[in-house]
């Protein structure tokens, strides 16, 4: 299976660059799922979560606020204001799902964006 | 003639000075890594923010005039209005570090003047908005406290305002001026047209000419007025990062100046404490002589 490049930045660091087998995009016109060399895209992103199917077929989540995507053939670039990573082997995931929880309650968002986000975390929180 | 009594109080209240602007110095180079370290995680998304923006510019320039009735984009040869934004530090202390952003700042006042264009002012920075204060020239917008610990949600409110006004039409343009770092021993001032964005001004970059572009959101334009206002609001935050790295590397070097010349100031003193004491000591045993020779 062929990979992508990966890369989610926000203004305080990176939050991942790497490799990745498919990456799901809260659009601001509805979530989409982006495999490698999808067509050139520009989209705005809204409040919700990037679930991540990396290279070795694990799955990593990341609660964003808000940003934007460019895709091309072989490189997603995630631009976003706020972000904070789910990975699941992190040992104080509890720690991490509530600081997302309280990234999207602050987002500048309808609040059913921001419910149905925030219950994805918590969703996550609960499998792990 | 100073008295001994005089010297020696005048040596220890140099060597206090030297105390102070030694502890500055090291303060000013434990925050200057600090803000470097803030300045280089925040240049990756500054550069892909940039190379994204470029790119959509770039496309825009292509399809030629049409394109160019984007607000945000549209040069404006005539100015009317112009809006000038600057960012000094809060504190002084630090040479001609606020000095020199401000007489870029008058310089461009008195050139605009000359040509007939309006224009406003709005500050960042204590040192900057005291001294326009002073002359009383009068600022639309003000903030101080931002400079010295730079966040990005206040550095965004601040320019959106700047910038709403701008697209309602009542300004023509918005410059940046700041006090940009260099290195550890030189500051440049810059000066950047936040508004209209200077297509010409983005990086070239080659290799984005391949691929087609297609902008999945209903309103192309929303998309691209957001990412511009994205574009501005760092630019701004970008301007106080560099401009906190350069005020801290102005007054390392500043602290580390008076430092030496504190130094010099001891020794010449001492030099002279040491010619009075000698003086009054062989005024003394001349007075103890004289005498002894008067009872013979």
């Amino acid at each position: 299976m062929k990979l992508m490049k990966l890369e989610i930045i926000t203004p305080k660091g990176v939050i991942y660059d790497g490799e990745a087998k498919q990456v799901t995009l809260p659009g601001s016109e509805g979530e989409f799922g982006v495999l490698p060399e999808h067509a050139t895209l520009v989209s705005l992103l809204k409040t919700g979560i990037i679930t991540i199917e990396m290279a070795d077929s694990k799955k990593t989540d990341i609660a964003i606020n808000t940003g934007y995507v460019k895709v091309d053939e072989s490189k997603v670039t995630c631009i976003i204001d706020g972000a904070v990573a789910l990975h699941a082997d992190d040992s104080d995931i509890a720690a991490k799902i509530k600081e997302a929880t309280e990234l999207l309650k602050s987002a500048e968002t309808s609040n059913a964006a921001i419910a149905s986000a925030v219950s994805r975390v918590e969703h996550i929180g609960k499998i792990r | 003639m100073a008295s001994l009594k005089d010297i020696q109080r005048k040596i220890k209240s140099v060597k206090n000075t030297q105390k102070t602007t030694r502890a500055m110095k090291l303060v000013s180079s434990a925050k200057l890594k600090r803000t470097e370290e803030l300045a280089k995680r925040s240049r990756v998304y500054s550069a892909k923010l940039t190379e994204m923006m470029d790119e959509i510019a770039q496309k825009i320039n292509d399809v030629g005039a049409d394109a160019s009735d984007n607000l945000f984009f549209r040069q404006n040869p005539n100015p009317k209005k112009v809006d000038i934004v600057f960012v000094t530090a809060d504190k002084g202390l630090c040479g001609g570090f606020n000095s020199q952003t401000i007489k870029r700042v008058n310089r461009l006042l008195k050139e605009f003047k000359e040509n007939g264009v309006a224009v406003r002012l709005s500050g960042v920075g204590r040192k900057g908005i005291d001294y326009f204060k002073f002359n009383q020239i009068s600022m639309i917008n003000e903030i101080v406290g931002l400079s010295s610990s730079p966040n990005f949600e206040d550095a965004a409110s601040f320019i959106t305002e700047i910038v709403n006004s701008y697209v309602s039409g009542e300004t023509d343009k918005i410059v940046l001026v700041h006090n940009g770092y260099v290195n550890m021993i030189s500051q440049e001032i810059r000066e950047d047209q936040l508004l209209p964005v200077d297509v010409s001004r983005l990086p070239k970059n080659a290799t984005h000419a391949k691929s087609e572009l297609d902008i999945e959101a209903e309103d192309e334009n929303a998309l691209l007025a957001a990412l511009t206002r994205k574009y501005i609001e760092f630019s701004m935050y970008y301007a106080l990062i560099d401009s906190l790295a350069a005020e801290h590397a102005a007054r390392m070097q500043a602290m580390d100046a008076a430092t030496t010349n504190a130094k010099e100031m001891v020794k010449t003193l001492s030099i002279k404490y040491n010619k009075v004491r000698q003086e009054a000591i062989t005024t003394e045993l001349i007075e103890i002589i004289s005498g002894v020779e008067s009872m013979k």
